[in-house]
């Protein structure tokens, strides 16, 4: 039951930022409907360029977090909500450093076998 | 007693097959016919008999479930951490074969647009739901898995809940492990990663310089922002902590880049199954240059410290490093010298280290003293397991 409820929230992100791509859905649609069984790898295809976008994202919302907690602050200095703004600032610098170690070690070929071990590109040979 | 309850779990599964069977043939054929059903019957009694879970709690600021300590710890017992596969990718959660961590983020009772109308920082107490907090340590310590909620880092939205199964070891991650007295009940050991100002400071500019939009500037308003809800809130669980890692500026040189530190490993007196880690002998007062004749070092070179100090009332034992390691030979000469760090052969600590070389720490204190701590649980954890199976036989044989 946590899987389905897994796949029905992460779908609309993909198809969200799939469409902010606009060029990239047409050629996709051509060859779909060309060859209607490599619908299958487009869509894998799809999937693996969203993880990418997210540090870009996390980035500029870290750049926009410090601007309006310097926004709140100039107002006073000592009150809650500008507090709460550099608290905002530090979760998202946190968050945004986390990103970006996860996708620095990430290697493609080793992500794909550690769910497939059983392909023909993850096989090994140990005796 | 492992094999009484596999015969009690039996009996349930097999409702479909009647019962005559059981009277005259012997418990024997009644494994042999129920096959497969057998296998599964004794997996499901094997969690029903550890139906008593370790609780660790870590009290560190602003990282959690990826960071390194975890990963460390996680590493010890064997086995990779990894997010729960087929879950919410922004998931806290990190599960291996013995240890589960969670992110004690999830306890947000206010999500960041509510603490931003209310002005409240995540430090706060007021933004996190320590009812639900000790009700799923309670069950989870207890053998019932729950749905914890998850806190997305990414949208600062409240997600909706993973299910959490109980594991051998669960440990629990956060800036609050040890704010609520009812949770703190909880939890059989307890670590506080104290790193100071200084040290802080220069861990943040390192991390964020290379951020579009802040500056020295912002990185430290930021800083001094959370300071009086940190030194509020979070910095009093220190005196509450069974082992706490205090992370200093290093005494041997001028150094204000924090590449160099002096980490002290402080160990309450007198807790259960811990054995506090000591130099040459036990409740003496050690200072120690192992460079030397035997050992040659480089610049800066390694001292070390071991002694007895009170800490917040307490009797506690505390070992300190400052400098680093250079080679593979300083590092397993220090650990040669080392006693109670509870390795289960020579050269563990070395081989841990090296194991996770590239993470951060791996040249100094905290990653030493991260390895070591990770022994002890280790320790702490097959002692309380020996302890639970002995008392049932002394049950018995009274």
């Amino acid at each position: 039951m946590a899987a389905i409820a897994g796949v029905s929230i992460t779908t609309p992100k993909i198809f969200a930022s799939a469409s902010v791509r606009s060029p990239k859905p047409s050629p996709i649609k051509l060859s779909l409907l060309n060859s209607p069984w490599k619908s299958c790898t487009t869509h894998l295809r799809m999937y693996v360029r969203p993880v990418a976008a997210a540090p870009d994202k996390l980035s500029d919302k870290v750049e926009e977090s410090i601007k309006n907690a310097q926004e709140a602050c100039s107002e006073d200095p000592v009150s809650g909500e500008c507090v709460a703004a550099w608290d905002e600032v530090e979760e998202l610098s946190a968050a945004a450093s986390h990103a970006k170690d996860k996708n620095k070690d990430s290697d493609p070929l080793e992500n794909y076998c550690k769910d497939n071990p059983e392909t023909d590109e993850c096989r090994t040979y140990d005796n | 007693m492992a094999v009484s309850t596999v015969y009690t779990v039996q009996i349930q599964s097999l409702n479909s097959i009647s019962t005559p069977s059981k009277s005259h043939l012997g418990f024997n054929q009644l494994l042999y016919s129920s096959g497969k059903k057998t296998r599964r019957a004794t997996h499901i009694s094997c969690s029903a008999d550890n139906d008593k879970t370790v609780v660790i709690g870590l009290a560190a600021d602003s990282g959690c479930g990826k960071s390194t300590f975890m990963r460390r710890l996680t590493s010890v017992f064997g086995g990779a951490a990894e997010p729960p596969k087929g879950g919410n990718p922004d998931s806290n959660t990190l599960i291996s074969d013995m240890t589960t961590v969670i992110c004690l983020d999830d306890y947000h009772s206010l999500d960041r647009n509510g603490r931003k109308e209310k002005g409240v920082t995540a430090l706060d107490p007021k933004a996190n739901d320590f009812d639900l907090m000790y009700e799923q340590v309670k069950a989870v310590k207890e053998g019932i898995a729950v749905d914890k909620p998850i806190y997305n880092h990414v949208t600062g939205l409240i997600d909706p809940p993973e299910l959490i199964k109980p594991p051998k070891i669960f440990v629990i991650e956060g800036l609050h492990p040890m704010y609520d007295a009812r949770v703190r009940e909880l939890l059989d050991f307890s670590i506080y990663l104290d790193i100071s100002p200084e040290v802080k400071f220069a861990w943040k500019i390192q991390r964020d310089m290379a951020e579009r939009g802040h500056s020295l500037e912002s990185i430290k308003a930021s800083i001094e922002a959370r300071k009086p809800d940190f030194d509020a809130y979070i910095d009093p669980q220190k005196q509450y902590a069974d082992a706490v890692i205090e992370v200093l500026p290093t005494q041997l040189i001028p150094d204000d880049e924090g590449k160099v530190l002096r980490v002290r490993l402080i160990m309450k007196e007198g807790v259960k199954y811990f054995n506090p880690v000591y130099l040459f002998d036990e409740g003496s007062t050690i200072s120690w240059v192992p460079c030397g004749r035997k050992l040659t070092c480089s610049y800066p070179g390694i001292k070390f410290a071991y002694g007895p100090e009170t800490y917040f009332g307490h009797e506690v034992s505390v070992l300190e490093m400052d400098g680093q390691f250079d080679r593979l030979d300083e590092l397993i000469y220090v650990e040669s010298h080392l006693s109670n760090i509870s390795t289960k052969f020579y050269g563990e600590v070395t081989q841990q280290m090296l194991k996770h070389a590239d993470f951060p720490g791996s040249n100094n204190g905290t990653g030493l003293f991260q390895t070591i701590v990770g022994l002890k649980i280790r320790d702490l954890y097959e002692q309380i397991v020996a302890s639970k199976v002995a008392a049932p036989l002394e049950a018995t044989k009274a």
